[in-house]
């Protein structure tokens, strides 16, 4: 089978682009430390009162560093009696903060604008992610998945001070 | 619907690469294209108004939207009609049609073949209704991911097209099996090549939307199943949404490869690479539904990692593509007085719609193809990742290359089948154009207010979160709505015109379907079909297996489908 000399060099072109996404996914990675989610635990979704998710909210584990627990629910986040509804976090400028997130219902999303977080929030599953906050200002945590008539109104605020 | 009738087709001349329609073609392919373009018109006219309830200011001025008022059950509709049933019931068709026309042999079997189109229809008919009856409840959008769990009527229509698809792949591949046997050292023409590639896709992918629909949806509906696995779910349901998307794009690549060349006045740069492209589809465009999952909390990132890999190596064929297909096009330039390195894109016949719809779409799947990439990069997910940057992504590609080259299909296929000359042609390039500058909006509109993080599928026009930035953008999205409403209606009038009121005589001898493989330079162990669905095997494998060991959760026992959903369907 005879390839043409510029068909050959379109295809190394086209290795070449490939290869720099393939490089720019390894850089991210192991450079600056993006990671996927994965497994890390399964929970009953109707017996939440027996795992974290029994008392939603932030705890402060050392200095700069936070862990916040939140249910989802049609339609609302639910991060705990003081953070309100629609909830409200607060977090230092410059801090670390593990979200762990599962929903009680229905599939729903969790974004935070501006940062890398992006969580299916599939219920059975424990969606675990840690950003850290290093910019002040308000950004608003989205339910990016479909979960429903109220599902356009579910969201909540973190306020980098 | 198919009960248009037909005139009797006045005979031409049958010359090489003649239009030439016997009764039974017509009734059959012009059955599937009509219902097709039904189907396309009860989902494409939810789209604007879905921009609308997208846009803030469009919102403040107009705070009850008509016509469509539950904008989930539009997104339902459009998402349904649009990507499932128009896009089956047309490439059946227009397959059916390059098939008996490129083999010169009728499809093995009329009876099956319209055995096929009739539960293909029920299912139309019966989903239509689910979702215009239960509104609410039938809001389950075109992914239908469990917990939320819609009417059975709605799995029963889903089911119905794709048993009904089945049976329209094995008439397909039966007739290619006694054509081989007659012509056991000819190399199948590489449209036919390509079809046969496109329904294996087809099969092997509907296995795993299948296995859900049947094992955990609609026995979840029926109320059989107490439980269910929305981890699983979402697995199954990828392993066939990706492949389903070259099962669109795969019949637009035989109008670009086998059709365009020859519409457009030039001939294609290289049949064997053409054949190495649609065998690259056959085994990499399965295993890659992960790329679907980034987000996903179940699935490990090692997983996610070797999708990422393979979903780049199946952008490899459509770059081929790219190059073999605008080489194609270059050649039909120079032969029209094309001198310069630059002047050849517009040399073409930009005032023919057929080849004008295939130009303007692939402008609109360069477009698509680099904002895959960016989605299939793993690292970025995170910002792009359910925002509306996605059906931007997808409006690109099966909204732009796609059904822009359904539509030039179209306008050369339904004179054929109607017997009648195309109604407008002004009207159709009109209607090209319109659409190429609504969707580049719309792709440009939906992209930027992702980046400012825009969820899709949300009535964000009412939403509290939004910023500044992603609100103009919405408005912008709304904007393209209206564009691409006037062309849909552009689209229709010519449509009804074509098979109502047209009343010259369908041009001779325009449609370029090979009838022989003018090819001798390809080998023949590229149509040895057992090895590359080997390969496919081994590859779904190592792809899949990993993934399904884990999200079955083997560990602890056989305990699939144990999550309980306390709330059923979307509630109002």
């Amino acid at each position: 089978m005879e390839i043409n000399k510029f068909e050959r060099y379109w295809l190394i072109a086209v290795g070449v682009t490939l290869g720099a996404f393939i490089a720019a996914t390894i850089v991210a990675v192991t450079v600056f430390g993006i990671r996927l989610p994965s497994p890390v635990e399964r929970v009953n979704p109707q017996r939440l009162d027996q795992t974290i998710f029994a008392s939603p909210g932030v705890r402060k584990i050392a200095d700069n560093r936070y862990e916040a627990v939140i249910v989802a629910k049609s339609w609302a986040f639910n991060a705990g009696p003081e953070a309100g509804s629609p909830p409200v976090l607060r977090f230092p400028r410059r801090s670390q903060v593990t979200f762990y997130v599962t929903s009680q219902d229905v599939m729903h999303g969790f974004q935070i604008e501006g940062h890398t977080i992006n969580l299916e929030l599939v219920p059975g599953q424990v969606a675990r992610a840690t950003v850290n906050f290093n910019r002040p200002g308000e950004y608003n945590i989205i339910c990016n998945h479909y979960c429903g008539a109220g599902h356009h109104v579910m969201y909540g605020t973190i306020i980098v001070e | 619907m198919a009960s248009i009738t037909l005139p009797q087709l006045t005979e031409v001349p049958a010359t090489p690469g003649t239009l030439k329609l016997v009764q039974r073609e017509r009734l059959m392919i012009g059955a599937h294209i009509i219902t097709a373009m039904l189907a396309l018109m009860s989902g494409i006219f939810m789209g604007p108004f879905q921009a609308f309830h997208r846009s803030p200011t469009f919102i403040q001025y107009f705070p009850t939207i008509p016509v469509f008022t539950y904008y989930y059950q539009a997104v339902t509709a459009h998402g349904v009609m649009n990507a499932l049933f128009f896009t089956t019931f047309f490439i059946i068709g227009f397959c059916y049609f390059v098939v008996e026309r490129s083999l010169q042999r009728p499809i093995k079997s009329v009876l099956v073949g319209w055995a096929a189109y009739a539960l293909m229809t029920i299912g139309l008919v019966i989903m239509l209704i689910t979702i215009l009856g239960a509104p609410q409840q039938s809001a389950v959008l075109y992914t239908f991911y469990p917990p939320n769990i819609a009417p059975a009527l709605f799995y029963i229509g889903l089911v119905l097209l794709v048993v009904g698809s089945w049976l329209a792949s094995a008439n397909i591949f039966l007739t290619y099996r006694d054509w081989k046997r007659e012509h056991p050292n000819e190399r199948v023409p590489l449209a036919v090549f390509a079809i046969l590639v496109n329904f294996i896709v087809w099969c092997v992918a509907t296995i795993g939307v299948a296995v859900e629909v049947l094992f955990m949806l609609l026995p979840a509906s029926l109320g059989i199943l107490k439980t269910t696995d929305p981890q699983l779910a979402r697995t199954l349901f990828w392993f066939f949404g990706h492949p389903l998307v070259y099962f669109w794009l795969l019949p637009a690549y035989v109008s670009w490869y086998t059709m365009l060349p020859r519409q457009a006045g030039g001939r294609l740069f290289s049949e064997p690479l053409a054949r190495v492209a649609f065998l690259m589809f056959l085994v990499f465009s399965v295993p890659v539904g992960l790329h679907h999952q980034f987000s996903d909390p179940g699935v490990s990132a090692s997983s996610k990692g070797i999708h990422t890999l393979l979903t780049l190596i199946v952008s490899v064929p459509s770059f081929m593509t790219a190059f073999n297909v605008g080489a194609a096009l270059e050649s039909a330039a120079r032969n029209r007085g094309a001198k310069t390195l630059f002047d050849w894109p517009f040399k073409q016949k930009w005032g023919d719609p057929v080849v004008a719809a295939q130009l303007a779409g692939m402008l609109l799947f360069i477009a698509g193809g680099f904002s895959g990439l960016i989605n299939a990069s793993a690292q970025l997910n995170a910002t792009i990742h359910n925002t509306s940057w996605v059906p931007a992504h997808f409006h690109q590609t099966l909204g732009g290359g796609v059904t822009l080259t359904y539509i030039a299909i179209l306008y050369w296929l339904l004179p054929a089948i109607r017997g009648r000359a195309l109604f407008s042609k002004p009207l159709a390039l009109a209607q090209v154009f319109t659409w190429l500058i609504g969707m580049t909006l719309f792709g440009l509109a939906m992209g930027e207010a992702g980046l400012q993080g825009a969820p899709r599928r949300a009535i964000t026009g009412q939403a509290p979160y939004l910023s500044p930035a992603a609100a103009f953008w919405l408005d912008m999205t709304a904007v393209s709505g209206v564009i691409l409403m006037i062309s849909s209606v552009l689209l229709y009038v010519n449509f009804f015109g074509t098979l109502f009121l047209s009343r010259q005589p369908a041009p001779a001898g325009e449609v370029p379907i090979e009838t022989v493989s003018g090819d001798r330079t390809s080998p023949l162990w590229l149509e040895r079909w057992g090895i590359w669905l080997g390969a496919l095997g081994v590859l779904l494998l190592i792809a899949y297996g990993p993934v399904f060991a884990e999200v079955l959760d083997f560990q602890e026992g056989w305990n699939i489908l144990r999550y309980m959903p306390t709330s059923n369907a979307p509630m109002p």
